[in-house]
């Protein structure tokens, strides 16, 4: 009889694209054993759309020439991917403090594939989050096509990729978790002032035009109202740059974003 | 072809920001299949060397290799082939037991990941279960790692550490905090596995009755070497004394006269 035994699978795609599935895995399966995240998780919509978002849109509508509540909710929906990426982020931080990071780092994989994985693993009660936000932008009036929806769905693991990358630029070597829940702070509010999310940035000039161009969100939430906007009146008023430009963009950040963040983060502990 | 699977030469570390480096020229190497205890006083230096030589930790100037790969150049390579067991415990405590092996035996590429442990390959459940009934931890794999006991905690990470069956095994102190129940099994696995898959085993530990039956005792302090011999040799002539006149009766009684004679030194 043959014996079942336990051999490595010595092909080196297969291990990396298998250790961003097993991270991405441990990120889901952390989100459902622990039921206060995914409440805060859908209660964050409620605080940023229906408090936030209500009252802008109470306030901002006046003077527009585009529908600030359809501006607002793709603002919303792509807001709350980056701040829950962001803050699921810190849970590196939570890995050092009980050494479970050292598991990771001793493993025979690309430090990238471990990033990645976290940040996709995020990804997950990201969405949940941006349905939190749909459902009470429903209640507010504010709906978006299941076309357009869908669209946004696709793109968002490259949003939240972004946003992840970003935020490793200075969670990757933070050792406090207050440290770090202040670097999610630092990474996420000015990119939704700044980078158009809640407000329009078209005529934004000076010091803050420069920082919004430096903001992988900027470019993110164009993409997206690009996506949704596509062939409306409105798209000039509300679309800043031609998509593939938001693309590049995009990608060219999230790369160096990403192996800034992850050299910080391999080096942080190694290199005492 | 040289049978050596840790190669250590001349190796320093200093941290940075630190006034004198913590381990000042340490060489040795270890054969294959080979029970090497590294044993020293807090503060000898001991951690700071295995964290070099299972790629945790950078070096400040030498050369390791381990099983023929430097540990910078090739540090993937190096990872493949050894298992560690930390000083302090490194499970994800929200996760099940099984669910922190998975999580290895999927990062060392022994199977894809699947969501549950009853989808795994069946080559994998067996392993695991058969581990898990030789430690005996067979009845809380599927419990959260936070609700197990130190002891159970140190036994899961043996067999995380041995899932993926490495050639080297570094154990920084595994027995800190285990009852002697616990202490004793578990080193009757140890010399199980050791037997079964002529794994190489670099331990470190403040319990030196541990390392009683290993084939070569190093003493580290002060960031060097103070000695490198068999147990034996080191009870009959402690500082080498071309004719010994005594025979200590124990490896402690040994290393505490050595460090004696070190500090007098």
């Amino acid at each position: 009889m043959n014996e079942m035994v336990l051999t490595r699978n010595n092909s080196r795609g297969f291990r990396e694209l298998n250790s961003i599935l097993t991270v991405m895995a441990r990120e889901v399966t952390l989100l459902f054993k622990s039921p206060s995240t995914l409440i805060a998780s859908l209660a964050m919509p409620i605080m940023m759309m229906g408090m936030v978002g209500g009252n802008l849109m109470q306030n901002m509508t006046g003077g527009l020439d585009f529908d600030f509540g359809g501006f607002m909710l793709v603002g919303m929906l792509v807001n709350m991917l980056f701040m829950m990426v962001s803050m699921n982020m810190t849970s590196l931080v939570e890995d050092r403090e009980t050494d479970f990071n050292q598991e990771m780092l001793v493993s025979p994989v690309s430090r990238y594939s471990l990033v990645i994985g976290k940040i996709l693993g995020g990804t997950f009660g990201a969405i949940v989050s941006m349905a939190g936000t749909l459902v009470i932008g429903l209640f507010m009036g504010v709906t978006l096509p299941v076309g357009k929806l869908l669209l946004i769905l696709a793109l968002s693991p490259l949003f939240c990729l972004s946003g992840g990358a970003l935020a490793m630029m200075l969670i990757g070597f933070i050792r406090s978790k207050k440290a770090a829940n202040m670097a999610v702070m630092i990474i996420t509010m000015p990119q939704m002032f700044l980078s158009g999310a809640i407000i329009p940035i078209n005529h934004t000039e000076g010091v803050l035009m420069v920082l919004s161009r430096l903001m992988p969100m900027t470019y993110c939430l164009d993409l997206a109202r690009a996506v949704v906007n596509a062939g409306t009146p409105e798209y000039d008023s509300i679309v800043m740059f031609n998509p593939v430009t938001n693309f590049i963009a995009i990608a060219a950040l999230t790369v160096a974003c990403l192996i800034i963040g992850t050299f910080f983060y391999a080096r942080a502990d190694k290199n005492r | 072809m040289s049978n050596k699977v840790i190669e250590v030469d001349n190796l320093v570390k200093r941290y940075r920001g630190a006034k004198a480096p913590s381990v000042k020229g340490v060489s040795f190497s270890v054969e294959r299949g080979e029970f090497f205890a590294f044993l020293g006083p807090n503060g000898a230096g001991k951690t700071t060397t295995i964290s070099i030589l299972t790629t945790t930790l950078s070096k400040t100037s030498g050369e390791v290799k381990i099983a023929g790969f430097d540990v910078e150049r090739d540090a993937r390579r190096v990872r493949e082939k050894i298992g560690i067991i930390f000083q302090q415990p490194s499970l994800d405590p929200n996760l099940s037991a099984e669910e922190n092996i998975r999580f290895h035996a999927c990062l060392y590429g022994m199977c894809g990941y699947r969501p549950t442990f009853r989808s795994m390959p069946a080559a994998y459940r067996k392993k695991v279960t058969e581990l898990a009934e030789i430690v005996g931890i067979e009845d809380a794999l599927s419990r959260p790692v936070k609700k197990l006991s130190g002891g159970m905690q140190r036994k899961l990470e043996i067999i995380r550490s041995l899932i993926h069956t490495p050639d080297v095994l570094f154990l920084d102190e595994p027995t800190q905090g285990l009852d002697a129940v616990s202490r004793r099994s578990l080193w009757e696995y140890i010399d199980e596995t050791r037997r079964r898959y002529d794994t190489t085993v670099f331990l470190t530990t403040h319990y030196i009755d541990e390392a009683e039956n290993v084939d070569k005792v190093c003493i580290i302090n002060h960031g060097e070497i103070a000695v490198c011999a068999s147990p034996d040799r080191m009870k009959r002539a402690v500082h080498f004394d071309p004719a010994p006149k005594v025979c200590l009766p124990s490896l402690e009684d040994a290393y505490v006269e050595f460090l004696k004679g070190d500090k007098a030194a």
